[in-house]
């Protein structure tokens, strides 16, 4: 199973999908599109306390977390 | 004298009743407000546990002693120090470790500390120069710390 997980006003919501259903994989892929279309962006780790930042659907990733557009404080 | 009775009734009819819708609101209300404390300490100790879990074993170790970690900006090199917080919470350092200036940009949304914290470790690893381009930069180190 790999999770995206969408930072907000709860901490955080999170979408679990079995990578090897392919509607579930989809819609995976849409909820992607959708976030990071809104402004969201995406996130996977790359090793321990390291990431990178995604611009494409990546299924494989076990974790895909998502922040909202940065905005000065 | 039989209405007299019967109006002294009544009066106290409507007072107990008064009281017992005025006790039932105060209830309503308590338990109203105490949700709202319970569901906000839930929402940031689950931003904290997302956050913990994105940190490096150093940055985790950091942030549980002195509530702040260091991060060196993707493009740079430089090293910022990410106070816990929400708001003016990033403190840039000096090669020696001392304080240049302090940068204020978050995600947006009403977020709790944890995301606000994660999202600007991120930023600041992945892309320093497109975080530090929305944020708003303050020399001033005067007054109470905000953290």
């Amino acid at each position: 199973m790999a999770t995206q997980i969408v930072m907000d006003r709860t901490g955080d919501s999170r979408h679990s999908f079995d990578v090897h259903d392919r509607v579930e994989v989809e819609k995976a892929e849409r909820r992607f599109k959708e976030l990071t279309g809104a402004g969201f962006t995406a996130a996977v780790r790359s090793g321990p306390g390291e990431q990178k930042v995604i611009r494409s659907f990546d299924p494989t990733a076990d974790e895909t977390l998502f922040y909202p557009r940065l905005v000065g404080g | 004298m039989t209405q007299q009775i019967a109006l002294a009734i009544c009066s106290f009819v409507l007072a107990l009743i008064g009281t017992m819708l005025l006790s039932a609101l105060s209830l309503v209300v308590a338990r109203s407000s105490s949700g709202g404390k319970s569901f906000r300490f839930e929402t940031e100790a689950k931003g904290l546990a997302l956050l913990k879990g994105w940190l490096s074993p150093a940055q985790r170790a950091s942030y549980e002693r002195y509530r702040y970690f260091d991060v060196v900006g993707s493009d740079t090199g430089t090293r910022y120090r990410i106070h816990h917080g929400t708001q003016t919470n990033i403190e840039e350092l000096s090669h020696t470790g001392h304080h240049i200036c302090k940068w204020c940009f978050v995600p947006d949304g009403d977020l709790v500390a944890g995301d606000v914290m994660l999202a600007q470790k991120i930023a600041l690893e992945t892309n320093e120069r497109g975080a530090l381009m929305v944020a708003h930069r303050s020399f001033v180190t005067a007054g109470p710390r905000r953290f």
